[in-house]
């Protein structure tokens, strides 16, 4: 098993104080920089903060320690991989040299505190999400270590991610073989047409409408003909609105292709190709084992990745996903599918 | 009115005399000023002086012969079509019983007063140049929805008119349709039997990702601007508040919507509290929200159509529509899989419409 979306935060600046230049330091205490873990995206008392278990353990937040997650997740999961998300780059509003001072920062934090200490352990790579240059250039920094798989942008963006602006950055990590992930939420933005939501509820299933827009930008502007060997995963933003967008974006090309000449496959081509999906929050709804077969049917079993997103809980649809996979498909889901693509072969840990 | 309660039996007799109805065409002006001259002299003044702030031309040009079919002339800047095309490229051609008209509103983003001259304007438009001279046609009510206040007033003077299919919202409302402000629209639309249409006009300010660059991203596109309206509402308690409600998404996509259909019981589940609604958000969905066909997603095999319909529960709430004049026009000869069953082709070609609209009628 792989398990491609596992939560880790630092428990305060403190725990980072040694990656920080005394320069940021006064900056961060000059303006009462707090970490909040997502606060508005993960309320500590909302229950798809934190599972049961996680709760119980008095723990309702991600790991803070390489000890409380080898306790809470390593010990308790017979992943061969765990992939370590740390969205704290989230927080570091939208100062492009600020935010490329805690992408470093938290790198080699990621590094020294989680990576160096077991071998099961990979990683997002964070980078200043405002600055194209200056991500390709923490990029070029750190993406040569292995244990970075990909590289991690907040899914609600100040502009598509698809964009030319971005294709560097996109060919940067493509040479180093590093995914890039766009991941749930985001920095304080609001996730829909009219502006903020005005109910959780609302908030935290616009993560997969988001979704779909960055998924038509990164087709509409042709990214995958600029750069064919880039594979993006899309992390906590569900699934089962795939089929219907396949569907009506080879419908539109088939129409208006003359505006994007440079997409010369049908879209569901390169979706298929070089895009993957975590399966948590599954969000099946009331839908039958049937119909659940049905879906995998229509999107491919080769498109979804098992990932459990730790200490998240997105309730049992994930699991009655996995029940109605056949024995071969459940292993591509919970493994095999993760290894192509982060090309996990066990040869090249650090 | 929708105080006559009909029974089902009385719904299918009356729906068997129908076999087509379009429940989208546009009626699109050649020029603005055929409905800027229904404008009051005061507006009308103002806006050949000022012009408006709201986008009479698109975000992004369409690049498929101006955006409509290519066998078809187009007049004027607004690349428009008049009656006589609507009759013989669409109502003749394919013998549609009834054809429902959807007109933007143009004058949706001005001040208050502009704005409600501007919506009678254009019913006055509709009325006369389209709805008097052709039966078969029926109209979407153009309203002022941003001056709630103003726009239950056009709904209720109108009320009893017979040339009203339906009131109609742009997709793109300053506010998100489950939104408290816009309650008293659907309050006084139920009130006089009409359902509601919303209908995406390319006026999302692109909140939620960013803008995109090419008219490919923005038209596939509304379909999410659509998902964001129906959360709304499902979540503001809307669908409890005014049981009557019925809420048509018009050129939003279809299938999208199992989808959103299975995540609104997952999430509700979870964290159904924040909500504290009776039933499963599903339930209102299914009774509460219709989907006009085009552009319907379209999935290789057609038997992903029919599995697509029965997992969204969408046989019964699909409309055929053609989207006269645009280039992605779906002809009713091509538009439904031959995989679907005769009943739920007849059900989306005609039946849905005939009892939602309640058609046949006298007009």
């Amino acid at each position: 098993m792989i398990d491609c979306d596992v939560h880790c935060a630092p428990g305060s600046w403190d725990a980072l104080h040694p990656y920080v230049s005394s320069a940021w330091r006064r900056y961060i205490e000059n303006s009462s920089h707090a970490l909040t873990n997502l606060a508005v995206a993960y309320p500590p008392m909302m229950p798809t903060t934190a599972r049961p278990d996680a709760r119980a353990s008095g723990r309702p937040t991600p790991p803070t320690t390489y000890d409380e997650l080898k306790e809470t997740v390593l010990d308790r999961s017979n992943a061969s991989h765990v992939v370590l998300n740390c969205l704290a780059i989230y927080e570091m509003y939208r100062n492009p040299y600020f935010q490329a001072g805690m992408a470093r920062c938290l790198n080699d934090w990621m590094c020294a505190e989680w990576l160096d200490r077991d071998e099961r352990l990979r990683a997002s790579l964070v980078v200043p999400w405002t600055d194209a240059a200056g991500a390709v250039a923490e990029v070029e920094r750190v993406g040569g270590d292995p244990r970075f798989v990909q590289v991690l942008l907040p899914v609600r963006s100040d502009a598509r991610w698809g964009h030319k602006a971005n294709h560097a950055l996109y060919a940067a990590a493509a040479e180093r073989g590093l995914a890039i992930a766009l991941h749930a939420w985001g920095p304080g933005h609001a996730p829909t047409p009219t502006g903020f939501a005005a109910t959780y509820f609302e908030d935290y299933l616009s993560n997969a409408t988001v979704v779909q827009h960055q998924l038509l930008s990164f087709i509409a502007e042709g990214v995958f003909e600029h750069t064919p060997d880039l594979r993006v995963v899309l992390v906590e933003c569900g699934f089962t609105w795939l089929p219907s967008m396949l569907w009506r974006m080879d419908r539109e090309w088939k129409g208006v292709w003359t505006e994007i000449p440079w997409v010369k496959e049908r879209p569901s081509h390169y979706v298929r190709q070089n895009m993957r999906a975590t399966i948590e929050p599954a969000h099946l709804g009331t839908a039958t084992a049937d119909e659940i077969s049905e879906l995998v049917d229509m999107i491919g079993h080769e498109w979804l990745m098992y990932a459990s997103d730790y200490p998240h809980d997105h309730g049992p649809s994930a699991q009655r996903l996995l029940d109605a996979l056949s024995a071969d498909d459940r292993e591509a889901v919970l493994a095999g599918n993760a290894r192509t693509l982060y090309l996990l072969n066990g040869v090249e840990t650090a | 009115m929708s105080g006559e309660v009909q029974t089902v039996e009385a719904q299918v007799e009356e729906s068997r005399a129908l076999t087509l109805v379009d429940c989208d065409i546009h009626p699109m002006p050649a020029t603005r000023d055929l409905i800027d001259k229904h404008l009051s002299d005061r507006w009308r003044n103002r806006v050949e002086r000022f012009g408006t702030r709201t986008p009479w031309t698109p975000n992004y040009p369409r690049p498929v012969h101006r955006g409509t079919r290519a066998d078809i002339t187009v007049h004027g800047p607004g690349f428009g079509v008049f009656l006589d095309q609507v009759q013989a490229d669409v109502l003749d051609t394919y013998e549609v019983d009834y054809g429902v008209l959807i007109l933007w509103n143009f004058y949706d983003r001005e001040e208050r007063d502009l704005c409600a001259d501007g919506s009678r304007a254009s019913n006055d438009w509709l009325i006369e140049d389209w709805l008097e001279p052709e039966p078969r046609l029926l109209g979407s009510m153009v309203v002022p929805w941003e001056y709630p206040e103003l726009a239950v007033r056009e709904i209720e003077r109108r009320a009893a008119e017979p040339w009203w299919a339906q009131v109609y919202m742009m997709g793109e409302t300053l506010e998100p349709l489950g939104s408290r402000k816009y309650w008293p629209i659907y309050e006084a639309a139920t009130a006089a039997g009409l359902p509601v249409a919303t209908h995406p006009g390319a006026y999302e300010l692109h909140l939620g990702a960013g803008w995109p660059s090419y008219y490919f991203e923005e038209h596939v596109g509304y379909t999410l601007g659509v998902r964001r309206q129906l959360l709304s509402m499902v979540s503001s308690g809307l669908f409890e508040a005014v049981p009557g409600v019925r809420i048509v998404v018009a050129e939003g996509g279809v299938m999208w919507s199992v989808s959103l259909r299975w995540a609104v019981d997952s999430a509700a589940e979870l964290l159904g509290d924040e909500l504290g609604l009776d039933r499963r958000p599903s339930e209102y969905l299914d009774g509460h929200v219709w989907f006009t066909t085009q552009p319907v997603e379209e999935p290789d095999d057609e038997k992903d159509y029919a599995r697509a319909l029965a997992h969204g529960n969408l046989a019964g709430r699909m409309l055929f529509s053609s989207d006269y004049p645009h280039w992605d026009f779906d002809s009713p000869k091509q538009a439904l899989p031959r995989c679907l069953d005769e009943k739920t082709r007849r059900r989306i070609f005609a039946g849905n419409a005939s009892d939602l609209y309640n058609l046949p009628r006298a007009r």
